[in-house]
C-alpha cells in the first residue's frame, strides 16, 4: 500500500492518494488551520447506470429508473437502527446524494472524526433490504419526485434532456417516478448494491482536520476485501442528432424561466477535463457580465442577473447550457447563436481570453480555501479519470485557437435545444 | 484567528477577521434599517445599484471587465429580512495576492473598486446613470416575480406574512411588485444616501493578513458623509394571536406545503434553540424520526428558530389528504415534548449536533461574517466557543418550559388544485 504525494505547483497544495489492498481508492487532504472534517464515501454508480453485467454473466441485466437514488436511501437503515442515530452520537452531520454518475455517502463534523468514519465505511459496506423496509421508503421518495417536479428548474432543465437525448439515460430523471420505483424490491437492491458497491469501484476522499495515518489506520480496520468483479456498465448507442429542438411547458410560475442547451460529443478522462475547460472559457467569453451579448440582452431587458453558463458532463454526455429567466427566451436563442456565429468570423479578442483564463484559474484557488469542495474535487476527478489539481494545469495549455475550434466543432445550430417553464396565465 | 472589533464615529462598526488559513480575502458592508412596506424596494434599489457601476467603472461591462481581470473577484448586493430589520449590503471577495501571476496588488485594487461603488456610485443631479438604474429596477422586479418559482420559499414567506401581520416583519426585503415599479432613479438615490447618512451600519474585512488601509478607507470615506444614525431595534417578539387562523392558496402543483407558525415569549434564546433542535432541526429530531420515518408522510418536515420574532416555524411537502394527519402528528411531537417525554439522549445529541456545526464556523468567510454579525445583533458577541457553554448549561426543565411557551399563532396551506369532478 503505497503513499502518492500529488501537488498543485501553482498554489502548493498537496494530498494523498492511496490504493488501499481492498481495492478501495483513498484521497486524503490534510488541512491545517481549519476545524471541520468532510469525507465521502463514493461509489461510480449514478441514475445512467440502468444497464450491466459483471464478469461471466453472459446478459446485460436492465433496471428500473431511480434505483440507484432508492438504494442510496435505504442504506441509511442497517439491521439494528438508523444511520443517523449512530452520528447523532459523534455530533456529526451525515447525508448522501446520488447525481447522474455517482452516489456518495458524507459526513462533516470537526470533532471525533475518527468514529464518524468508522460509521461511514461500516454502514456502506453493510447492506440491509427488506420487504417492509422497502416499503415504507415509497412514500418517502414519492414525495421527493413531486416536490423536484413541482420545481421549475428541474423541468426546464429535464424537459432539455429528453429533447436532447434519443436514448442515453441521462434523459431520465434521477430518482425515477412514483411507478418506476413501484418496481423496486429488495433483491433488485441487493443486486445493483453488489455489483456497484465493490470497493474496486468506489472511492474515499477526507480532507481538513485530519492526520492521514489515523485515516489509513481506520481504512485497514473497516474496509473488508474485495475481488474485482469486472464490472462493465453500457449505454445504448446514441445519435449526434437531438431529438427536437423546442419544448414548452406551463407551470406556476412568476418569472418564465429556459435553458438553452447545445449537445456536444462525449469523451472522458483528461479529453473530458480539457473540454470541460474549453467550453466553460468559451461559454464565459460569449455571454459572461462583461461581454457585448450580455450587455445587450440585459439593457433591452431580455435577461436578468440570473443569466448564467454551466457545462453538464458525464459519461456519454457533453452540454453547454445557458439558462436564466427571460419572457422571450427565443431572441436569447438567436442571440447566442448570433454571437458563436460571429466570434468564429471574426476571432476572438486576445485581451478578453487571456482574462477570463485568469478568472478560471481564481475559481479554482478559491475551491481550494474549502474544505467541502475539496473532498468533494478530490472524489470527483478520480471519478473522472484525472488527477485533483489537473484543471490549474490544463487551464494553462489552453489558447484562443482551442476556443474557436470548439465553436466551431460543437456549438452548432442543428444540436441546439430551447425548454421553456412559462406562467399559466 | 484574530479577531477585533473597532467603533466609527457616527454608529459605525468594523470587524475584522485575520485567519492565515483563508486563500482569500473579503468585505461585508451592511446598511441596518427598519423594514418599511413604503421604503423597502427603494432601499432595495439604492443599494442594488451599486453593483452595476461606479463613477470609475461607468457601466455593467466595464465593472465586471475589472473584477474579471482581477481573477474573477467578485462584488455583488444584498437585501435580506432580519426581523423586522432590513440589511442591505455590499459583499466583495477576491484571491489572495499570493496566488496571482505577476504579483498584482489585488487588495489594493478591490479597495479602490469598493469604495468608488460605495462613495462615489454612478451618480449625477441626485439620480443614479439612467441605464444602471434601469438594469437594477428590471432585476428586482424580476426577483419579486420569480418568488414563486421556488415553492418551499414562497410558503415560507407567505407563512410570514400571516404570522407577523400588522409588523414590519409581514413585509418582504424587497417590496411589492407595485411599490417597487413606482421608484424613480431620483427616489433610489435619495433612499441609498439616506441608508449611507442614517442607517446602522456594520463592515466585516475577513482576510489572511491583516491590512490597516482598509479600516483608514472607510473612517475617511464615512468621515465626509453627515451621519446622524440611531440604533436599530433588532428583537422585536412578534404577540400570538388570540385563535389560530388557517390561510391558504391554490396553485397548479403535484405537492402541497404546509407551514405552523408558533409563537413564544420566552427570553431563553439557548432553551428555546435546544428545543428547536430537538424537535425538528436534525435528522434524528422528533419530526423527521416520526413525520417523515414512521409515518412516510413527507421529504421533509423541518423548523427553524427565530429569536428576533420569538418564532418556529414547522414546515412540510405533504399529499393534501395527508394535511391533518401530518398536522396532528407535529402538534402530537411537540405536546411530548411539553410534557417532558425527551431523553438525555435527545438532549445530547442536539447539543453535539450545535457544537459540530458552531466549530465548523471558523472554516468559511461567508460563516465567519454572518456569525459575528448575528452575535452583534442579537446584543453579545461570543465565540462559537463561548456560545456552546450557554447551551450547555440549559437544562431539561428549560427546554420543556420553552415548549410550553410556544402556541400555534397561524397555518399557511399551499394547496394542489382539486380535480374537478
Amino acid at each position: 500500500m503505497e503513499k502518492e504525494l500529488i501537488r498543485s505547483e501553482r498554489t502548493g497544495d498537496s494530498c494523498v492518494h492511496v490504493k488501499h489492498r481492498s481495492g478501495l481508492d483513498i484521497y486524503i487532504c490534510e488541512m491545517p488551520g481549519f476545524s471541520s472534517v468532510e469525507a465521502l464515501f463514493g461509489t461510480k454508480y449514478g441514475s445512467v447506470n440502468t444497464m450491466f453485467r459483471q464478469k461471466g454473466d453472459a446478459d446485460f441485466t436492465t433496471v428500473p429508473e431511480g434505483i440507484a437514488h432508492f438504494l442510496e436511501h435505504k442504506l441509511f437503515e442497517n439491521e439494528d437502527c438508523d444511520v443517523f442515530e449512530l452520528y447523532a452520537k459523534t455530533g456529526a452531520s451525515g447525508n448522501a446524494f446520488t447525481s447522474f454518475d455517482k452516489t456518495a455517502y458524507l459526513f462533516s463534523c470537526s470533532k471525533n472524526y475518527q468514529e464518524s468514519l468508522r460509521i461511514l465505511l461500516d454502514f456502506v459496506q453493510k447492506p440491509y433490504f427488506t420487504k417492509e423496509t422497502v416499503d415504507k421508503e415509497q412514500g418517502i421518495i414519492g414525495q421527493e419526485i413531486k416536490m423536484t417536479n413541482d420545481n421549475p428548474e428541474w423541468r426546464v432543465f429535464f424537459n432539455m434532456l429528453r429533447c436532447m437525448y434519443h436514448e442515453h439515460p441521462v434523459k431520465i430523471d434521477i430518482a425515477g417516478t412514483v411507478e418506476s420505483i413501484a418496481k423496486i424490491d429488495a433483491d433488485l437492491l441487493y443486486k445493483c448494491y453488489y455489483t456497484f458497491y465493490n470497493l474496486n469501484n468506489m472511492v474515499l476522499s477526507i480532507a481538513g482536520n485530519i492526520s492521514a495515518d489515523e485515516v489509513l489506520a481506520i481504512c485497514d480496520e473497516c474496509l473488508k476485501d474485495c475481488d474485482d468483479k469486472g464490472l462493465e456498465t453500457v449505454f445504448p448507442d446514441e445519435s449526434d442528432t437531438i431529438v427536437k429542438s423546442e419544448i414548452r411547458e406551463k407551470q406556476p410560475v412568476g418569472a418564465p424561466i429556459f435553458n438553452l442547451g447545445y449537445k456536444c460529443g462525449a469523451c472522458t478522462g483528461e479529453e473530458r477535463l480539457r473540454k470541460t475547460m474549453v467550453a466553460s472559457i468559451v461559454s464565459s467569453l460569449l455571454s459572461d457580465a462583461s461581454s457585448d451579448m450580455y450587455q445587450r440582452l440585459l439593457k433591452a431587458g431580455i435577461i436578468n442577473s440570473s443569466f448564467g453558463t454551466e457545462v453538464f458532463t458525464g459519461d456519454g454526455y457533453f452540454t453547454v447550457i445557458f439558462s436564466g429567466e427571460s419572457g422571450s427566451p427565443e431572441k436569447v436563442r438567436d442571440a447566442v447563436t448570433d454571437e458563436v456565429d460571429r466570434m468564429l468570423s471574426e476571432g476572438i479578442c486576445e485581451k478578453d481570453f487571456q482574462r477570463i483564463k485568469k478568472s478560471t484559474y481564481g475559481m479554482f484557488v478559491r475551491e481550494l480555501n474549502n474544505v467541502e469542495a475539496v473532498a468533494n474535487l478530490m472524489m470527483n476527478s478520480h471519478m473522472d479519470g484525472v488527477g485533483p489539481y489537473d484543471a490549474i494545469n490544463v487551464i494553462s495549455g489552453i489558447t484562443s485557437e482551442d476556443a474557436l475550434a470548439f465553436m466551431k466543432n460543437e456549438l452548432r445550430r442543428d444540436r441546439l435545444v430551447m425548454s421553456v417553464i412559462e406562467g399559466e396565465g | 484567528m484574530r479577531y477585533n472589533r473597532t467603533e466609527l464615529s457616527g454608529n459605525i462598526g468594523f470587524s475584522s477577521i485575520i485567519d492565515e488559513k483563508f486563500k482569500t480575502a473579503g468585505l461585508v458592508v451592511r446598511f441596518i434599517t427598519e423594514l418599511s412596506g413604503e421604503k423597502a424596494a427603494a432601499n432595495a434599489l439604492g443599494i442594488g445599484v451599486l453593483s452595476s457601476s461606479s463613477a470609475e467603472y461607468r457601466t455593467l461591462a466595464e465593472l465586471n471587465e475589472k473584477l474579471s481581470s482581477l481573477y474573477g473577484a467578485s462584488l455583488t448586493t444584498f437585501t435580506r429580512k432580519r426581523g423586522d430589520v432590513q440589511v442591505l449590503g455590499l459583499s466583495a471577495s477576491w484571491i489572495d495576492k499570493r496566488y496571482a501571476f505577476d504579483g498584482e496588488d489585488l487588495d489594493k485594487e478591490m479597495l479602490g473598486i469598493i469604495r468608488g461603488c460605495i462613495f462615489e456610485p454612478n451618480a449625477e443631479n441626485s439620480e443614479f446613470d439612467a441605464d444602471s438604474y434601469m438594469i437594477t429596477k428590471n432585476d428586482l422586479l424580476d426577483r419579486i416575480d420569480a418568488e414563486l418559482n421556488n415553492k418551499r420559499g414562497y410558503a415560507l414567506s407567505r407563512a410570514a406574512e400571516i404570522a407577523f401581520r400588522g409588523e414590519p416583519a409581514e413585509f418582504s426585503c424587497y417590496g411589492t411588485k407595485e411599490s417597487a415599479s413606482k421608484v424613480t432613479s431620483a427616489e433610489a438615490y435619495a433612499a441609498y444616501r439616506k441608508l449611507l447618512e442614517t442607517a446602522q451600519v456594520e463592515i466585516c474585512y475577513i482576510a489572511p493578513e491583516e491590512d490597516p488601509a482598509v479600516l483608514e478607507m472607510f473612517r475617511e470615506s464615512f468621515g465626509a458623509v453627515s451621519r446622524n444614525s440611531g440604533k436599530v431595534t433588532f428583537r422585536s417578539v412578534s404577540p400570538a394571536k388570540p385563535e389560530t387562523i388557517t390561510e391558504s392558496d391554490e396553485f397548479d402543483v403535484l405537492q402541497c406545503k404546509m407551514v405552523m407558525s408558533f409563537k413564544t415569549d420566552s427570553d431563553d434564546m439557548f432553551a428555546t434553540k435546544l428545543l428547536s433542535t430537538v424537535f425538528g432541526e436534525t435528522p434524528v429530531s422528533k419530526l423527521f424520526m416520526n413525520v417523515r420515518e414512521k409515518l412516510s408522510l413527507c421529504y421533509y418536515c423541518a423548523c427553524r428558530y427565530t429569536y428576533s420574532k420569538g418564532s418556529i416555524m414547522v414546515d412540510i411537502g405533504v399529499e393534501r389528504e395527508n394535511i391533518e394527519k401530518a398536522k396532528a402528528e407535529i402538534l402530537r411531537q411537540l405536546d411530548e415534548i411539553k410534557q417532558g417525554n425527551i431523553t438525555d439522549a435527545d438532549i445530547e445529541s442536539a447539543l453535539l449536533s450545535l457544537d459540530n456545526a458552531l466549530t465548523q464556523i471558523g472554516d468559511t468567510p461567508s460563516s465567519y461574517s454572518a456569525w459575528y454579525f448575528e452575535r452583534f445583533c442579537d446584543g453579545e458577541i461570543v465565540t462559537p466557543e463561548e456560545q456552546y457553554e450557554n447551551y450547555k448549561k440549559v437544562t431539561k426543565e428549560r427546554i420543556i418550559k420553552a415548549a410550553n411557551s410556544l402556541s400555534l399563532d397561524s397555518v399557511y396551506l399551499m394547496l394542489d388544485k382539486e380535480e374537478q369532478a
